[in-house]
């Protein structure tokens, strides 16, 4: 029980750094879903396609390769493109580098979410703003966005925690600096100096179901606000169906 | 081959790219001699790896899940209890955290349980590591165990998340039909699997699709288990040499190989999406038009 | 009884052959040419899989070569994946509290700084330099402990993907053995060069094996000392580090 807590203490300023890395990259991955979907709807032939592509590569090949590959690259860059910047150190940086990776990708998963739920936005709700005489962007701000932001709301916490579960593989793949490690990394170190699985990945698991949790209630109550107009909606239960 | 990299940090770069001037023949017969050494063969049958986990993996999420989904749908609460714990902590927890967990703790087990009958007291207080607790209790992995406690563990973990995709599947199957195949006289069992894991298919095909496609990209975690795969000779291949005894002297080409592996798993993507498309194609014959997207 | 049987079943289903003990098994890394390496046919070679064939055949043993990843390879040295470590591994106290040592196979040999050519480095107050370590080195160790206060240090989990990062700028500086680097300096025709002092740690390089492996380390020391004896040490010394020592001989 003592190693528990001993373990629990240990791995509290770990859990620091997975949730730097998916705060880090949620807000631009958003951001960047939003064009990402209007890009894969455009009837744009250039940048539909440039938007599909995007989101099939990063949706069709595994975060690690991701990893490695932008880290590796982004290296061969340096001596010309970073270091006459003169942000060479902090381009490679892993707290850098480690979202910057996250947003390509969850950016691709959250993009064909929303494309999803672009494309169930009611047709009449579209038309009747264009027969109000909206302009194009008070269509999408006032109708289209709202309508999408609830359909997506649901699929959309799934991705987030999934984004939270994905940060457990940045320090397998990037150089770690100092003393900065994440859960994953200190329940390794811990394991292989007493092989005790059980206790150690059991204690880093604990801690990633909390966050879970966490996120879960989290964007539950901005699922409520949403979706406050409407009477007695179901909230987001914990686990719903967890595919991205 | 200059057009290789822009940069030359350092001139035994320069030294390695000059000599082979010579022509392009001679270029292009030197570097096909190259990508089929043995280093390179080496790392082409180590896709062998990735695809035996993928497909291992695969068939046992499929098991785990229908059992899983059994329990789900059980009538006994203790079963029923049994089967979402298990769906929700799988999937509660990161994939890479349960791939690196259970096969430690399945290789933990089995020693504990032999060392319960092989470990003489002496051998114990012999022992000076904390594991395992005797010598002759000991179970050695290699590449062929690893692989397959590895493709367990996958198959445990999606198996979670088939076990929600069958559930739902379940569900989905019209009433109709079940009442239909009882009415005929149907036994408990028979309706179960003449009827309702045969339809069940049609639906939980989309999201088995899915569950694939996790499972594909998961294999490349291999390498964390000590297993030779694409990912670890991708980086003994793209690594600097600055030795001529090693090898061809070159820098970093990491990135490059990365990009095969990336384009590789992207093809393996589009594959497997035709494959499912034609799978939902022909169980949904017949049934519903709308499963056919 | 119900245990006895389940323990039979497993280990007869498991591991038959698996649980016996008739070859040596030899771990190493991989990624530390010359010491030892994946040459152009995709096994393992360089001066320490040459020395170790040299003491299999000595003692007459059959081994085997696995490659292990170098953050795991005493753990799983402990977990019984393999009996010996071959890989470039200092003996230290540290190391010596969980595992054993054979007698060494190459020399102590002082660790060295290795910066591209010019780089202007001041050793005698180093601050806000990026040094580059192997993560669960000596080196690591010594630059967490006597750098890590004014300078970053940066844990790599291969010697080969620090001196990727070293030859795109992206450190000022790498800490690692002098044996390793000499030869890659030697190579760089002068675009990388030693800087600072060097630092003497660790105990030179031996074979890691398991404390209670007892009787292994005595064949192994036994071979040692007829290799060093006869020249054979100094001879794959010679060939694999072009010719520089150090050597038992002197």
């Amino acid at each position: 029980m003592e190693a528990f807590f001993n373990d629990l203490a240990i791995m509290a300023p770990a859990v620091v750094f997975n949730i730097y890395f998916a705060l880090a990259s949620i807000p631009l991955g958003f951001v960047m879903a939003v064009f990402l979907a209007l890009g894969k709807a455009s009837s744009n032939p250039l940048i539909n396609a440039l938007s599909r592509g995007y989101i099939y590569a990063f949706r069709g090949s595994p975060l690690f390769i991701q990893f490695f590959m932008f880290y590796s690259l982004a290296l061969s860059l340096n001596l010309t493109v970073w270091r006459p910047l003169g942000i060479s150190g902090f381009v490679l940086h892993p707290l850098f580098m480690g979202p910057l990776v996250l947003v390509l990708n969850t950016a691709a998963y959250t993009a064909e979410i929303f494309y999803g739920a672009l494309r169930a936005v009611p047709r009449g709700a579209v038309e009747a703003a264009r027969a109000y005489g909206m302009s194009r962007s008070q269509q999408f701000r006032r109708v289209v966005w709202p309508n999408l932001i609830r359909l997506a709301w649901p699929a959309y916490t799934n991705e987030v925690v999934f984004l939270f579960h994905a940060t457990a593989i940045v320090y397998f793949a990037l150089p770690v600096v100092g003393p900065q490690a994440d859960l994953m990394i200190t329940a390794k170190t811990l394991f292989e100096r007493d092989f005790n699985a059980f206790l150690h990945f059991s204690v880093a698991a604990l801690y990633f179901l909390a966050v879970s949790l966490v996120v879960f209630f989290l964007f539950g109550l901005v699922y409520q606000r949403l979706m406050r107009h409407l009477p007695a909606q179901p909230g987001l239960r914990f686990a719903p169906k967890w595919l991205r | 081959m200059t057009h290789f990299r822009t940069v030359k940090p350092l001139p035994v770069l320069q030294e390695m790219l000059q000599p082979r001037k010579s022509g392009m023949f001679e270029d292009l017969a030197f570097w096909l001699g190259y990508i089929t050494n043995g280093k390179h063969l080496t790392w082409y049958a180590s896709f062998q790896f990735t695809i035996y986990a993928a497909l291992l993996g695969g068939a046992l999420a499929v098991v785990f899940g229908l059992t899983g989904a059994t329990l789900k749908n059980s009538r006994f609460f203790v079963l029923r209890l049994v089967g979402s714990t298990y769906s929700s902590i799988v999937r509660g927890v990161p994939d890479v955290l349960f791939f690196l967990f259970f096969p430690l703790a399945f290789e933990q087990g089995v020693e504990w349980l032999v060392s319960t009958q092989v470990c003489s007291p002496e051998a114990i207080a012999a022992q000076t590591a904390p594991w395992p607790p005797c010598r002759e209790a000991n179970w050695f992995l290699g590449t062929t165990e690893y692989l397959l406690l590895a493709s367990v563990s996958l198959g445990l973990v999606y198996g979670a998340f088939a076990t929600n995709v069958i559930h739902g599947a379940m569900r989905a199957v019209p009433a109709g039909q079940l009442e239909a195949a009882r009415a005929y006289g149907m036994s408990t069992t028979q309706v179960l699997w003449r009827v309702h894991i045969r339809q069940m298919w049609v639906y939980a095909l989309p999201g088995l699709s899915n569950v694939w496609m996790l499972i594909v990209k998961a294999t490349s975690l291999l390498s964390l288990l000590q297993i030779a795969d694409i990912v670890l000779w991708a980086d003994r291949l793209g690594a600097p040499n600055f030795l001529p005894t090693v090898g061809l002297v070159h820098d970093d080409w990491r990135w490059r190989y990365y990009l095969v592996l990336f384009v590789f798993y992207i093809l393996v993507t589009w594959l497997s999406e035709r494959a499912f498309e034609y799978l939902m194609r022909r169980t949904g014959r017949g049934i519903l038009s709308e499963v056919r997207t | 009884m119900k245990k006895t049987m389940l323990a039979a079943a497993a280990v007869l289903a498991l591991a038959t052959p698996a649980f016996a003990q008739d070859t040596v098994r030899i771990a190493t890394e991989g990624a530390y040419a010359p010491w030892n390496f994946l040459n152009d046919a995709g096994e393992p070679a360089g001066f320490e899989i040459d020395l170790g064939n040299a003491i299999c055949e000595t003692a007459e043993l059959s081994c085997e070569w696995i490659i292990n990843d170098w953050d795991s390879i005493i753990p799983n040295l402990l977990a019984g994946n393999y009996d010996l470590i071959m890989a470039g591994m200092s003996i230290t106290d540290e190391r010596l509290e969980t595992i054993n040592f054979s007698d060494n196979y190459f020399p102590p040999d002082p660790s060295k700084f290795v910066a591209a050519a010019g780089a202007g480095l001041d050793f005698s107050a180093l601050s806000g330099a990026r040094v580059g370590v192997q993560g669960g080195t000596i080196q690591a160790g010594y630059a967490e402990e006597n750098l890590g206060g004014a300078n970053t240090i940066v844990t790599f989990s291969t010697a080969d993907q620090a001196m990727a990062d070293l030859a795109a700028g992206n450190l000022d500086t790498i800490l690692a053995d002098g044996a390793y680097l000499e030869p890659v300096v030697n190579a760089s025709n002068g675009a990388l060069e030693f800087v600072g002092e060097d630092v003497m740690i660790g105990g030179g390089v031996g074979a890691g094996v398991r404390k209670e492996d007892t009787e292994l380390k005595a064949t192994v020391d036994e071979a040692l000392a007829t290799l060093k004896a006869d020249g054979t040490v100094d001879a794959l010394i010679a060939q694999w580090f072009d010719g520089m020592g150090p050597f038992f001989s002197e």
